[in-house]
């Protein structure tokens, strides 16, 4: 029974893990990044969501091949050891740069909102202390951190009530009032903010029904979906569409529209509450990292996480400019394209293989 | 084990390194000066008057605010200049209220350092704006006896209330909203001081950048109404009916809806807007007043009303035909089915070539508790 001790996730547990590592700080900022279709953005998350769906597909598949191994380990499997090894190696690289532009992004959110006049190295380095202690604790304790996240977030949905008092919906008119070109624009600037769901590959060997992966895991997109689907629309009835391409974190405005008697800004509760959804993703990636590490090193260690989240703090500390900085952040999001057709190629190499051995 | 050791060392690595770090100035609370309102008077061009309010916390000054004012061309240089001559740190994160002189307003100047402070993150997006008649540092520095300390008489004023609904009760968001929004057109709440108080008397309406007119109150509920706001300040008509000569009455309106339809064509622009009140007769001056117990009385002055308050409608219409500018967003049930950018410009055509149909349907719930 040796084999079924990993097997911990159940499929709630699924369904909040996709969920929630789906949502980081890309939400936060997704108006913004799809306005180049102005008002029509509404319908665009529901583009990704369908776009999510079908790409998840492959990723089951070929896990679903390898009912025990992580990505890492089919990659050694099914590229050879070397190749394999190299291949996870860069996945360490691009892992730590995408943990660094995650915190990157809500720590500097966190200084222009909530803490102005302080530095932030300090709350980045318990930010991370807190992060370690959640991925040691194992991908279970990473879903149900998700869960609790998610339950302790969702109430920020509340604060939208004025924004849709006050909003217009006939802004959502006409339909598809777009070009080529826009939508090509808002579609490669937005799809980033629903990535996290490819990490089904790395926690595929933990889920006990492994059968109904593929139903848990789109119910956890869909969910988040719905929430992209209603912070788009009610940002599209509230704003102009200068407002839409021009305003930072428009979804933090749209918290500020109400006015509650006991509270001024409401802005600075939805960015602290946030932080459980950035710890939440941020985990997911650097238990995949640790994974990645672990199988490169073919050792566990509980210090791992230890010194890729090292890594991640030289990152964030390099002394470079914050505009190269901040394209480097942009373009490693490219790179995650590459991950999600990433099971595309192993499938084909796979069936490939499978032929030779006939 | 390991894992607790490492944890520790991070720890105290980091509480150690911390003392490292340069010491940040950080200003206690008692030292900071938080504006409260802020005041704009047009000199030239270039040049504008800030006058900012600040409460007074100390018991031995003799008034309840602080008035600043400085000779500036930027909104920030000015601040500096304040903070230069006040005892404390002037910050706006506590601001709730702009006023801006007609003339800035009318010179687009108020617009932009609207925008500026509309970029300030420390500024929050629910800061009133209105237009004084006059002089806007007069009305901060004015006397008023029997009322609260300036910042919070002012944003008390400001905030809508149902009396003065009328009241646009126009914020950051609402400005920069209709500035950048290419169907609709700012209106802002415009104010004037009397002796000892500060009245709200009209709204300023813009084209585009630029404050163009004040109007009435009357006209400011038109807009209210038509814009689909579900409650709206009391109704004052004064009618002159063929038969029954001058008559006076006040709507309580308690509930109002809107439908607005577009024909949808760009060529030929025609509206037709159905506009359904119900409200109490507060209070009745006129010939019929004896009758009003009877139900058919009640229903013929509904009807007078309906007629009244469309005649009402239809010129106010007009007059915003004439001036070519559109407060009320009547454009977008136009823009709705446009495909493409809608600009500014196509605003302004709808609006001079619109023809409507108006329709009111005015519903007289009770007249009170005597018969």
């Amino acid at each position: 029974m040796n084999t079924d001790k990993r097997k911990v996730l159940n499929g709630y547990h699924v369904v909040f893990l996709a969920q929630n590592l789906i949502i980081g700080t890309g939400l936060l900022s997704l108006p913004q990044k799809i306005s180049a279709v102005g008002y029509s953005q509404w319908m665009l998350p529901i583009v990704f969501g369908i776009m999510a769906t079908i790409t998840l597909w492959p990723m089951i598949w070929i896990n679903s091949k390898y009912p025990q191994e992580n990505l890492f380990s089919i990659n050694e499997k099914v590229l050879g050891k070397w190749m394999g090894k190299i291949v996870n190696s860069l996945f360490i690289v691009y892992f730590v740069f995408i943990l660094a532009s995650l915190i990157d992004n809500y720590m500097l959110l966190m200084q222009t909102t909530a803490l102005a006049e302080h530095s932030i190295t300090l709350p980045i380095v318990f930010f991370l202390l807190v992060l370690v202690y959640i991925v040691n604790g194992g991908i279970k304790s990473i879903a149900r951190f998700c869960i609790m996240s998610f339950f302790l977030t969702i109430l920020l949905l509340f604060f939208l009530r004025w924004s849709i008092e006050k909003g217009e919906l006939s802004h959502i008119f006409p339909l598809f009032n777009f070009n080529w070109t826009e939508l090509e624009g808002a579609m490669r600037k937005g799809f980033m903010s629903i990535l996290g769901y490819e990490l089904i590959m790395v926690y595929f060997p933990y889920i006990i029904s492994q059968k109904k992966a593929f139903k848990h895991t789109v119910i956890g997109v869909w969910i988040s979906i719905t929430i992209y689907f209603i912070t788009t629309l009610v940002s599209v009835m509230y704003y102009s569409e200068w407002q839409l391409k021009h305003i930072d974190y428009s979804v933090l405005n749209l918290l500020k529209a109400g006015n509650l008697s006991f509270v001024e800004r409401i802005d600075v509760l939805g960015v602290t509450l946030w932080i459980f959804l950035v710890l939440s993703t941020t985990a997911g990636y650097l238990w995949a990292s640790k994974k990645s590490l672990e199988s490169l090193l073919s050792k566990s260690k509980h210090y791992h996480s230890y010194i890729l989240v090292a890594a991640v703090f030289l990152v964030m500390m390099i002394p470079i400019e914050r505009e190269y900085k901040e394209k480097l952040f942009e373009n490693i999001f490219y790179v995650s394209f590459l991950m999600i057709l990433w099971p595309l190629f192993l499938i084909v190499v796979h069936l490939i293989k499978k032929k030779q051995v006939r | 084990m390991t894992g607790k050791y490492v944890v520790s060392v991070i720890v105290l690595v980091a509480i150690s390194l911390a003392g490292c770090s340069q010491k940040e100035q950080k200003v206690p609370l008692e030292d900071v000066g938080l504006v409260g309102s802020l005041s704009l008077d047009y000199i030239d061009e270039d040049q504008m008057k800030l006058t900012v309010a600040i409460p007074q916390y100390s018991k031995e000054a003799k008034k309840q605010t602080q008035i600043y004012s400085v000779v500036t061309e930027l909104m920030s240089e000015g601040m500096v200049e304040i903070e230069k001559n006040s005892h404390k740190k002037v910050i706006l994160n506590q601001l709730r209220v702009v006023l801006v002189d007609e003339e800035s307003a009318r010179s687009g100047q108020a617009t932009k350092v609207i925008r500026s402070l509309y970029r300030n993150a420390e500024v929050a997006n629910k800061v009133l704006v209105a237009v004084v008649k006059g002089n806007a540092e007069e009305i901060l520095r004015a006397e008023y006896p029997d009322k609260p300390a300036i910042n919070f008489y002012l944003s008390d004023l400001l905030q809508a209330k149902m009396n003065t609904a009328f009241n646009p009760n126009t914020n950051f968001h609402d400005f920069m909203y209709t500035q950048t929004n290419p169907v609709i057109d700012t209106i802002m709440p415009s104010i004037e001081g009397k002796d000892g108080l500060i009245e709200l008397n009209g709204v300023a309406l813009f084209d585009e950048e630029k404050m163009i007119k004040i109007l009435s109150p009357q006209d400011a509920l038109i807009i209210q109404a038509l814009q689909g706001r579900k409650k709206i300040a009391p109704l004052y008509l004064s009618m002159n009916h063929e038969s029954y000569g001058k008559e006076i009455l006040l709507l309580d309106l308690i509930h109002s809806k809107v439908k607005i339809k577009s024909n949808k064509n760009f060529e030929s622009p025609k509206v037709s807007i159905t506009l359904k009140v119900s409200g109490t007769l507060a209070e009745y001056k006129g010939a019929r007043e004896r009758d009003l117990d009877k139900k058919e009385a009640i229903v013929k002055l509904e009807k007078d009303i309906d007629a009244e308050i469309k005649r009402d409608i239809g010129k106010f219409l007009e007059k915003l035909k004439e001036l070519k500018v559109d407060p009320i967003g009547l454009s977008e049930n136009f823009r709705m089915y446009y495909n493409g950018k809608w600009t500014t410009e196509q605003t302004k055509e709808i609006i001079s070539k619109l023809e409507w149909d108006v329709s009111v349907e005015v519903t007289i719930i009770s007249t009170g508790t005597l018969k």
